[in-house]
């Protein structure tokens, strides 16, 4: 039996390592492996560099019963200039969002906001809390604030302004918007390693007749995928270390949680995405069969998954539907990894879609292949 | 005949392939003894390939029932593919990998540790050995084609249509090589529509059309059975041919 598995893996690993030979002598091949995700992060690297884009996005909360106060909040709501996010109800909840990038302002009214004073009229501060790295937003909203303030002071006459906002910047986790959308991006280059790759490599063999050689020896449809696996597994990973390399020595990339853990997490993602590729490449005849089937599958996953856009900026309905793409949760875990340090007890949710997918994506694979 | 006594490890009985209603393979039947060189001849669209591929079990049987050195091919395909040695019409290789690298993985398939260079030299490729095959003459990717059919030291060698498309050097340096493997006692299964290739390295030959097998035997056998029913050369048979001029003008050398 030993000697059976010996076997079986030494086949294996012979057609791992003539595939690893193969991608590096291919020129093509390594563009699209190694150059072509690192000049993707520098364009979109370049873009979101530092504190780029002020989105107005806030959240609302009202801790005050006053009358003011509410009413107040409620003609603020129904404010056009800002995007209210409007399912945040607590300020931590606030916070953790703007600590994720979702929200870039929280306006909250302190308990006891809008409460009369002495003089009868309304009084109090309203807080606007912003990111200390991207400030612009939050101090745009805080004069706009205070200049509606102002004018209800004006209005009960008093000079000595009994409405104010105070501006609180906080440090919550200081990610720069490249921390975040580096995750979507590691996420693309799994993607598109994982599906272009593949699903146009085993049709072209199919096509020359290699696989057709291949299997006048005594191996399995198995042994390939491993092998083949194995060869995308070594050369994916190699193409996630320079990027990361590029990401921590050209845009201040700050890693926040632990190697090991995201290392497990993307060998995961990794044979997930590995099975779309295989399940199109091993029953696609030829590249006139994969090309469109492969759009078909991966642009949806591009645009939906929080790759190019973040999921938040969805309705909130699609962002409900998206979180189930197979994309989404490898994005999404990546980014509670390095931004948020969460380990992989954290990531269930994550890991379980992730599990689902590759078990139906597997069957498909292995039930559609052929081998010519 | 000593051969007569031999045993057979190709048994071959009522093989047959379908595609829709077309019959390609009509149930055929013949037997290979070991260490024979064994030929299917026929025109093109005969059914030759699909005999082979149906025999080395990489397309599924319609009917009838073929034994490799006791093995039904299509109970046990892996078995079989263990001693059999293949070399596929246009075979593709991998691309990017050299010779030597291509016979190590292939000897890796079969659990083996590799010989690339003895592989190689057998197959006077020694000189080739960092070359990729897309670099090879067609001579030379002929001549590889079988260095790679002999990494599992096979019993049985099946080359479909080897010389097709080679020059005359290549071909002849071919033959040589067949006459080599035989003699090393591996039985050979080759598909050819050339005659003088056939009458130079067969022990027997069967004869397909549309499908049959319409005549089977040795081609001395073959000839005077024809000459017994009474068939004359219309033109007289010369004493050298074009060929003979050719080969005598160019030389025997390999040009590749």
């Amino acid at each position: 039996m030993n000697a059976k598995i010996t076997r079986y893996f030494t086949a294996v690993w012979g057609l791992m390592k003539a595939y690893i030979r193969r991608l590096f002598r291919d020129k093509v091949a390594l563009f699209f492996t190694f150059l072509f995700p690192v000049l993707f992060l520098f364009v979109f690297g370049s873009i979101n560099r530092g504190s780029g884009d002020i989105s107005f996005t806030v959240a609302v909360i009202n801790n005050s019963d006053s009358s003011f106060s509410q009413q107040f909040i409620g003609e603020l709501e129904k404010n056009e200039t800002f995007k209210i996010k409007e399912d945040v109800t607590t300020l931590d909840d606030a916070r953790e969002r703007m600590g994720r990038g979702e929200i870039d302002t929280i306006i909250e009214a302190p308990e006891g906001f809008g409460e009369e004073n002495a003089q009868g009229v309304p009084a109090g501060k309203l807080n606007v809390y912003y990111e200390e790295a991207s400030p612009q937003g939050g101090q745009t909203i805080a004069a706009v604030l205070q200049g509606t303030l102002d004018g209800i002071n004006k209005q009960f006459g008093q000079p000595d302004a009994p409405l104010s906002v105070e501006q609180k910047s906080t440090a919550t986790e200081n990610l720069s918007s490249f921390d975040y959308i580096f995750s979507g991006l590691l996420g693309f280059t799994i993607l598109s390693l994982g599906i272009f790759g593949l699903a146009n490599a085993m049709p072209a063999e199919k096509k020359t007749g290699a696989f057709r050689r291949l299997r006048a020896a005594p191996i399995g449809a198995s042994q390939l995928v491993l092998a083949n696996a194995g060869a995308y597994l070594v050369s994916g990973l190699l193409s996630l270390v320079l990027m990361f390399v590029v990401a921590t020595q050209m845009f201040d990339f700050t890693m926040r949680g632990d190697y090991l853990t995201l290392l497990v997490f993307i060998i995961f993602s990794i044979f997930v995405m590995f099975g779309f590729g295989l399940a199109i490449g091993g029953w696609a005849k030829n590249e006139n069969q994969s090309a469109p089937l492969t759009n078909v599958v991966a642009l949806p996953l591009m645009f939906l998954s929080g790759v190019f856009f973040p999921r938040f900026l969805f309705p909130e309905w699609l962002q409900g539907i998206t979180g189930y793409l197979p994309l989404t949760p490898i994005v999404d875990g990546i980014r509670y990894i390095t931004t948020e340090g969460a380990r992989l007890i954290d990531l269930g949710p994550q890991l379980l879609i992730l599990l689902i997918w590759g078990v139906v994506i597997y069957i498909i694979a292995f039930k559609f292949f052929r081998w010519e | 005949m000593a051969k007569k006594a031999a045993q057979n490890i190709v048994v071959v009985e009522g093989l047959t392939k379908r595609y829709g209603d077309k019959t390609t393979v009509n149930g055929i039947s013949f037997e290979v003894a070991e260490g024979e060189v064994f030929g299917i001849l026929g025109p093109n669209g005969a059914g030759k390939t699909t005999t082979l591929e149906m025999i080395e079990a990489l397309r599924p049987i319609d009917g009838g029932k073929v034994t490799l050195d006791g093995f039904d091919v299509a109970k046990h395909p892996m078995a079989v593919k263990e001693i059999i040695g293949i070399q596929l019409q246009s075979t593709a290789f991998f691309d990017k990998l050299s010779l030597r690298e291509q016979l190590e993985m292939f000897s890796g398939l079969y659990g083996e540790t590799a010989h690339p260079d003895e592989l190689l030299e057998e197959v006077q490729l020694t000189e080739k050995a960092k070359s990729y095959v897309e670099n090879l003459s067609g001579g030379q990717r002929q001549r590889f084609s079988i260095a790679a059919a002999l990494v599992n030291k096979p019993r049985v060698l099946f080359l479909d249509e080897p010389t097709t498309g080679l020059d005359p050097q290549a071909r002849r340096n071919l033959w040589e090589l067949v006459q080599q493997i035989k003699k090393k006692g591996i039985t050979v299964i080759l598909t050819t529509h050339y005659m003088e290739e056939a009458e130079l390295l067969c022990d027997r030959v069967a004869i397909m059309d549309r499908g049959e097998i319409i005549a089977i035997d040795t081609p001395q056998n073959l000839v005077k059975q024809l000459l017994a029913r009474g068939f004359k050369k219309t033109q007289h048979v010369e004493q050298a041919d074009l060929e003979d001029v050719f080969i005598d003008l160019t030389g025997k050398e390999l040009r590749e």
